[in-house]
């Protein structure tokens, strides 16, 4: 009983273990933000500028993805895989990653383009700039800056919930954890010692974002 | 002049004041007395020092030295009576701090609830009392956000009348305001003063100050530096740093206007 | 038409799944809100040892994943004796997850309420406690609805979490129907669409909270 006790070192062996497994956990994350924030963005552009077309359908993604549970895109996109074509369960769980997060990124991108003044894009337009111009040169540029932390937040749950690959049997961390978990018949110091490397990755992280948000401010600018 | 019939008792005793922020010695001994029912208005330079002195009465802000007595009772940071000292003390701040999630009437109706633990429909039925007195009875069912700045500054001195206080502390009460609305707040703080109530206040309107107060302190630096009549302190001011200031604020504020309605 | 029928046959058994999912969101809200509020509290206007604490709980939960959370208590526990079933140990942890963003909007709303206010009530004489529970606490209780909201959306879909240790909830009775029927992406497609219908109610009906309760002034539009 308790944490201290002779198995409790087989625990602390298996940490070189886990940490391979950080690896994976870290691949299936940065996977699924890249492909989930280019995703998000895009689709932000088009429910902010878009035809009623493009805009119908960002809207409704957003919705309807936002409304399942990350688990249930995960099965989806695997099932899929073993009924249409075969998504390894690897990139079923990265896929559904970035489905989940682009939509919650789609609402954080157009809160943060919406933030910007019109007064901005009414100024860029009497230039004589494009449309697309106004945008990339003008609109962008102010709203990626403060949509920074909302980002952070995002991007640090979705290292978070690259946790539920587990189901799928991928080998990243929360699954090595289990396996460490079961060899050794420590639970509690096992999930302990893997929560503590997700709390040290999720810190890292947003405090690099805190000093990226700080380096790109726009002096005198007020959030 | 009202006051020199009605100056009597020191109600108010401010003994060499002292306060610091970091580095900055905001307050570097002041020394002031108000009488009861005396309106002392008090004008200077920004930075001065005057919005802190003013704190410092009801002790929102912490003095380093010096002593403050309403009536024969010393104010003290203790904490027992503090809260007791406050309700004799009532305080308008520059931007109204009024309780966005109440309605005009609940703000003034709260203190009296709350602190004095009035009954509930006594204090309803005084805070409408207080609201005729302000003219803002026809708004007492709007909330904060409904009102214009002038509305809310006349509801924010309603709730500080509701608590029956000996002396009212008025920090800038009109400078947050529109032009068009600094009008409405002056006439109310006016027939305050006409009804005898004791007044410390921080302005730089200068037609209120002429007509209203019974003296008129210059803060600078940190000390007062002249103090007297409006008289005085408009016409013949022992300092040149006063008449500067003088003259710099009537070109401001294109002040030697008179207060609305009052005329003279 | 086959879709339908087939809807019909596993409506029952994805009905009890669901019913799990809305005890054991509302169970979570519940146990968050009563962590939440006072560890929001002792953040925010606590000191010392208290605030470091409190601190220390909210940064850590928020820091790791929910399911080593719902591990730690459903496996971990019983090494120290204390053994929970499937359900208790499933709000439980979904409950302290909340508590800790619950506590941060708590704190969030507290904190966006402007100092003057406070200020003033200390002016008419009211003690901290009387100005923090007279007026920013009904203030800030509303000024949090909106991400308390999204905080019980989060919560009916994360409660899916609950699968992993077999509490039989929505997900986990999907997952037995597509071992019994092997249509997998029908099945999925059934889960998802009630997953979706329920959200949208829920968000409906908080959406006609917020506006009974909105007061002039107060920012209660909900992004979305």
């Amino acid at each position: 009983m308790g944490l201290i006790n002779d198995k409790a070192f087989d625990v602390l062996r298996s940490i070189p273990y886990l940490l391979e497994g950080v690896g994976i956990t870290l691949e299936i994350t940065v996977i699924a933000l890249v492909l989930g924030t280019i995703a998000g963005l895009f689709l932000a552009l088009c429910r902010v500028y878009g035809g009623s077309f493009l805009h119908n359908f960002a809207v409704v993604y957003s919705r309807i993805i936002r409304s399942l549970p990350l688990l249930v895109i995960v099965f989806m996109l695997y099932f899929l895989g073993s009924e249409i074509i075969n998504i390894p369960a690897f990139w079923a769980a990265v896929l559904a990653l970035a489905m989940h997060t682009s939509a919650y990124q789609i609402e954080i991108f157009r809160g943060a383009i919406q933030s910007i003044n019109k007064g901005q894009m009414e100024a860029a337009l009497a230039l004589g700039m494009s449309k697309y111009q106004s945008i990339f040169a003008v609109i962008l540029p102010q709203s990626l800056r403060r949509a920074i932390p909302y980002w952070a937040n995002e991007a640090t749950i979705v290292l978070k919930d690259s946790a539920m690959a587990y189901v799928l049997g991928i080998t990243e961390l929360m699954r090595r954890s289990e396996y460490v978990s079961a060899r050794t018949a420590q639970p509690m110091l096992t999930y302990i010692v893997s929560g503590l490397i997700y709390l040290i990755m999720t810190y890292a992280f947003t405090k690099s974002m805190a000093k990226v948000e700080s380096k790109v401010r726009i002096p005198g600018l007020e959030r | 002049m009202k006051g020199e019939f009605l100056m009597t008792e020191p109600i108010l005793r401010i003994n060499n004041l002292h306060k610091k922020f970091k580095d900055t010695e905001v307050l570097k001994g002041v020394t002031l007395t108000v009488n009861e029912g005396e309106v002392v208005v008090i004008i200077g330079p920004s930075g001065t020092g005057k919005s802190t002195l003013l704190r410092c009465i009801n002790r929102l802000t912490e003095p380093d030295a010096g002593e403050i007595y309403l009536g024969e009772h010393k104010i003290e940071s203790a904490k027992s009576n503090l809260t007791k000292v406050r309700q004799r003390i009532g305080m308008v701040f520059q931007d109204f701090n009024l309780f966005n999630h109440l309605t005009a009437l609940q703000n003034v109706a709260i203190g009296p609830i709350k602190v004095k633990k009035m009954n509930k429909k006594d204090a309803l039925e005084l805070a409408m009392r207080e609201l005729e007195r302000v003219g803002m009875a026809d708004k007492a069912q709007n909330y904060p956000a409904e009102l214009s700045g002038g509305q809310k500054q006349r509801v924010a001195i309603a709730r500080a009348l509701a608590m029956d206080p000996e002396i009212m502390l008025f920090d800038e009460p009109t400078s947050a305001l529109d032009p068009e609305l600094i009008g409405e707040v002056l006439e109310v703080m006016k027939k305050l003063a006409d009804a005898g109530m004791t007044m410390v206040v921080v302005s730089h309107e200068m037609g209120f100050a002429r007509e209203a107060a019974d003296r008129i302190v210059f803060l600078e630096d940190g000390v007062i530096a002249e103090m007297g009549s409006p008289e005085k302190i408009f016409n013949n001011p022992e300092k040149e740093r006063t008449r500067e200031f003088i003259s710099k604020i009537a070109r401001l504020h294109g002040s030697d206007s008179e207060m609305p309605g009052t005329g003279s | 038409m086959e879709m339908i029928q087939f809807f019909i046959k596993i409506w029952p058994e994805l009905y009890k799944g669901l019913l799990v999912s809305l005890q054991l969101s509302a169970g979570a809200l519940l146990l968050g809100l009563a962590i939440g509020l006072p560890m929001a509290l002792a953040r925010t206007y606590g000191k010392g040892l208290v605030k470091t604490l409190a601190t220390a709980y909210i940064e850590i939960i928020r820091g790791t994943p929910m399911i080593v959370q719902l591990f730690i208590i459903y496996y971990g526990l019983p090494d120290f004796g204390i053994l929970l079933d499937r359900m208790p140990a499933a709000i439980i942890a979904l409950g302290i997850n909340s508590s800790a963003y619950q506590a941060e909007y708590f704190r969030g709303a507290i904190l966006s309420i402007d100092e003057g206010q406070g200020l003033a009530a200390q002016a008419l004489g009211m003690t901290k406690s009387q100005t923090i529970v007279n007026i920013i606490l009904p203030q800030a209780l509303r000024l949090v609805l909106p991400p308390w909201s999204n905080e019980l959306i989060y919560m009916v879909k994360y409660t899916s979490v609950a699968f992993l240790i077999a509490v039989p909830e929505l997900m986990a009775r999907g997952k037995m129907i597509i071992t019994q029927t092997f249509k997998p992406m029908e099945t999925l497609f059934w889960v998802g669409a009630i997953y979706v219908v329920v959200l949208s109610v829920i968000a409906k009906a908080v959406d006609i909270i917020e506006k009974k309760l909105a007061i002039p002034g107060f920012q209660m539009s909900r992004e979305d």
